[in-house]
């Protein structure tokens, strides 16, 4: 379970994020949509504890992210857009560093599973460095899921994967919601979003423009037959015609509405 | 929006291309381009660059007055009146010759990056521009990459020499052409060593090889230079120092750079211009130049066999932890960190590099201490006590290269620490312990092998490894702290990182504490001096003054990772 509320992020005069809600409930794959620039890394960042929140919260399983980091980075699995990853060690050597940072027991068992799963058992005593973008993302996908997260987050998961593999992530993903863990990914990529999230949380310009399921994002939209594309492209038009966030009132203003915002949002 | 007032022209459509006119917009630009990017940073954070530059010119006005004082100290020098000149010139070629040694050495790895791993080089070579230029633009950075800092130390150094000597404006701006294209040459014969070891170095291990070459001559240079045994000039006489200044002042080098540099600076001095400094000019631009095209040449036709990753055979099986991780397995998520650190530590070269450097410096201590012929017990103490204060000198230097950097050598990984549960206190207690240990061993090792090659009393011999401990966790304590508070994250290697006003924080508290740490050591030092058979240790005031030693040290330790940890847990990823 992930709860976002009242979430602010200001980097100086600019106000990146601007009053976020959103809950992502256990057995739920939820999509963050948005165009460049509309906050979707800054709360990704914020829940995942890389950045401190200037107001609101995030709860992961319960915890504070902030007064309670520990308990709630113990149940926080993150995949994010650009991965960096020990050049330096192995893909066995990392996964086995990960599963001694997260404390699991049958680390190097499940480790091997996961290799073999993402067919890098053969490439699993290689070092990282010599490994293609791909490989690399399985890498931390594995990574990511070796200690079974209770929430876990993927920052544009289908970034550099071949086909197959693309398709592989996005069963592991629904399958990791269907094992009763939360499951929170951006995404540029609507096809993904429509296939694979439950609800879909539409962020621009630092607020909530809509949420719901497909079905009542097309509802409120308006239409009757349109894809997510058309649907999204219309709410971030809509939206854009308001004022941008840091040029509007103070922060806090959030909605927790399923329908697209009002001007401005 | 107000459009941008110079870009780049577009490629002509349909009509006849002017690579002339194209090629002279994209070498502006291209210069240009690094200038504004330079002036945002500097927009971006003023403060940092204004401290630094502040520095910089202290630092530079402290060499400059420094040398002036010894050069005119020298030509008032009774003895070597006659000589004094030439043994200046030839103390000055020396002082370059070093530095142009330590430029080529460094210059290796560094245009390994700049010629071929460079980020920007697919997009440069992209644009409609011809290659070469874009690699005169990427000579010109590792030449400021590679040479600006020992440009930077010499110019206020010849500055000094101007003022000493009353020189003529005209002195000046040829003393900086000098310099400037003589440091251009080691810069283009690195390079080309460089490139040739793209080529032949064996595969996927061309940075490795670079590396390990560039340390082992630096290395090799400390070491030689200490071959010289200039402790030998203290036991000459007077008439025998005199005879060797005059050899020295007719030391012919022949026809090579840094004696062209030499004859235009001297030139330059006296209100003349030296034919050797065009000829110097010429042959450090053409180097370039022709170094420019070169690497272009060897960039497009796949020279890079030594970037490619290895073709040995795999092995899939399944290994199991070494040995000696799982000890550190049982302590949790700090020891998965150093576990991971140590394997690093092991396969990055310019990390373990800084091992050996460390290796070279003991031992140059030690042949230095070993060489020291002192005839009485008081005086072998006395002797004693200075190296105890230099030991805490030596190892705060060794610290700013192998503590200071290790929080910020987790570079872009910092997500996994970030993100999983641990806490920053277990973090940089991992980093403390990693990067513990080597200088603890060098803090004991050269506190008794000091006292031991010295033959100084028991009391002393005590102290001495006593500071060489307590300086050894200190340092390290400064360093993870400070490192921690003043992280930089985007360096590539570890020597990036202390060049900072962090570092430059770490280098004065180290001092301090080193400083602080000797005048408490003063106490059983000057009991021995009185009367070397007291048991200083054993006396309530011994006593006292170790525990003082003691918590000195636990202040310094404690206060500077009690720092480093708050300050830590306040960065923000990404937002630096």
């Amino acid at each position: 379970m992930i709860e976002v509320e009242g979430l602010v992020k200001r980097y100086g005069a600019q106000l990146a994020v601007a009053g976020v809600d959103l809950r992502a409930r256990p057995g739920e794959v939820i999509a963050l949509l948005g165009p460049n620039g509309a906050g979707k890394s800054t709360t990704i960042r914020a829940i995942t504890g890389l950045l401190r929140p200037t107001a609101g919260r995030v709860l992961v399983c319960g915890h504070d992210v902030v007064r309670a980091p520990l308990a709630a980075k113990a149940r926080l699995g993150y995949v994010p857009d650009r991965p960096y990853l020990y050049p330096k060690l192995t893909a066995r050597e990392l996964l086995r560093f990960i599963g001694r940072l997260r404390g699991v027991d049958d680390g190097d068992r499940r480790a091997d599973a996961w290799l073999e799963a993402f067919a890098l058992a053969p490439v699993a005593n290689e070092l990282v460095e010599t490994y293609s973008h791909g490989m690399r993302q399985k890498l931390t996908f594995a990574a990511a899921l070796l200690a079974e997260p209770a929430a876990l987050v993927v920052d544009e998961p289908m970034v550099g994967l071949d086909p197959r593999a693309a398709r592989q992530v996005r069963d592991l993903m629904r399958g990791h919601a269907d094992r009763g863990h939360t499951v929170l990914l951006t995404t540029h990529a609507m096809e993904v979003a429509e296939a694979l999230a439950d609800r879909v949380v539409v962020l621009h310009r630092g607020r909530v423009a809509a949420e719901g399921t497909m079905a009542e994002l097309r509802a409120s939209a308006g239409t009757g037959e349109d894809d997510l594309e058309a649907i999204f492209l219309r709410l971030t038009e809509e939206a854009a015609e308001g004022p941008p966030a840091w040029d509007a009132a103070p922060a806090g203003g959030s909605r927790r509405s399923a329908g697209p915002t009002e001007r401005g949002g | 929006m107000t459009p941008p007032r110079r870009s780049l022209p577009n490629r002509p459509v349909g009509g006849r291309r002017a690579p002339g006119r194209w090629a002279r917009a994209g070498r502006a630009d291209l210069v240009a381009l690094r200038a504004r990017a330079f002036a945002h940073a500097v927009r971006r954070a003023p403060g940092r660059y204004l401290v630094g530059a502040s520095l910089m010119g202290l630092v530079a006005w402290g060499t400059a007055a420094l040398v002036d004082r010894g050069v005119r100290w020298v030509d008032a020098y009774p003895l070597i009146g006659s000589i004094a000149d030439a043994a200046l010139r030839r103390s000055v070629e020396a002082f370059v010759t070093v530095l142009v040694l330590a430029v080529a050495f460094s210059v290796l790895t560094t245009a390994i990056t700049t010629l071929y791993t460079a980020a920007d080089l697919p997009l440069l070579l992209a644009w409609p521009l011809p290659a070469e230029r874009v690699f005169r633009l990427k000579v010109f950075e590792t030449y400021l990459a590679s040479a600006a800092l020992p440009a930077l130390l010499t110019l206020p150094v010849l500055v000094g020499l101007g003022t000493a000597r009353d020189a003529p404006w005209s002195y000046y701006p040829q003393a900086a052409v000098a310099v400037l294209a003589l440091y251009a040459l080691p810069v283009a014969v690195g390079s080309l060593l460089a490139l040739l070891l793209m080529r032949l170095a064996p595969a996927g291990r061309v940075k490795e090889v670079a590396t390990a070459a560039s340390v082992l001559l630096a290395a090799g240079l400390v070491v030689g230079l200490r071959a010289l045994r200039p402790e030998q000039l203290a036991e000459l006489t007077p008439e025998e120092f005199e005879t060797f200044l005059a050899g020295f002042a007719s030391l012919d080098l022949g026809a090579s750079p840094a004696t062209w540099a030499g004859d235009a600076i001297w030139n330059g001095l006296s209100g003349s211009v030296s034919a050797a400094l065009p000829l110097l000019a010429l042959v450090a631009w053409g180097s370039l130049a022709g170094l420019g095209r070169v690497a272009a040449w060897a960039y497009q036709v796949g020279w890079v066999r030594s970037l490619d990753g290895s073709s040995r055979p795999r092995d899939p099986r399944p290994r199991p932890a070494a040995w000696w991780e799982r000890p550190l397995a049982r302590w949790g998520g700090a020891g998965a960190v150093v576990v991971k650190d140590l394997r690093l530590l092991m396969r990055d070269p310019t990390q373990w590099s800084q091992l050996l450097v460390l290796v070279a410096l003991a031992g140059v201590y030690l042949v230095s201490t070993a060489s020291l012929e002192v005839e009485g017990q008081r005086f072998r103490d006395a002797l004693g006590t200075l190296n105890v204060a230099f030991l805490g000198f030596l190892l705060a230097g060794v610290g700013v290269r192998l503590a200071f950097p290790v929080v910020s050598l987790e570079g872009e990984g910092l997500w996994f620490l970030r993100t999983g549960p641990i806490r920053a206190t277990a973090v940089l207690g991992a980093k403390f312990a990693y990067a513990m240990p080597p200088l603890l061993l060098l803090g004991l090792g050269l506190g008794f092998a000091q006292a031991t090659l010295l033959d100084v009393s028991v009391n002393l011999a005590s102290a001495s490894i006593v500071a060489g401990g307590l300086a050894a966790i200190a340092v390290t304590g400064l360093g993870v702290g400070l490192g921690a508070a003043f992280p930089r994250y985007d360096a590539t290697q570890a020597a990036e990182v202390p060049v900072s006003p962090g570092g430059l924080l770490y280098m004065t508290l180290a001092l301090l504490y080193a400083a602080g740490l000797t005048l408490l050591l003063a106490y059983p030092a000057w009991t021995t001096l009185v009367d070397p058979t007291v048991p200083v240790w054993s006396t309530p005031a011994g006593q006292v003054t170790g525990a003082l030693a003691i918590a000195w040290t636990a202040a310094f330790t404690g206060g500077a990772l009690a720092f480093g940890r708050w300050r830590f847990l306040r960065y923000e990823s990404g937002c630096d």
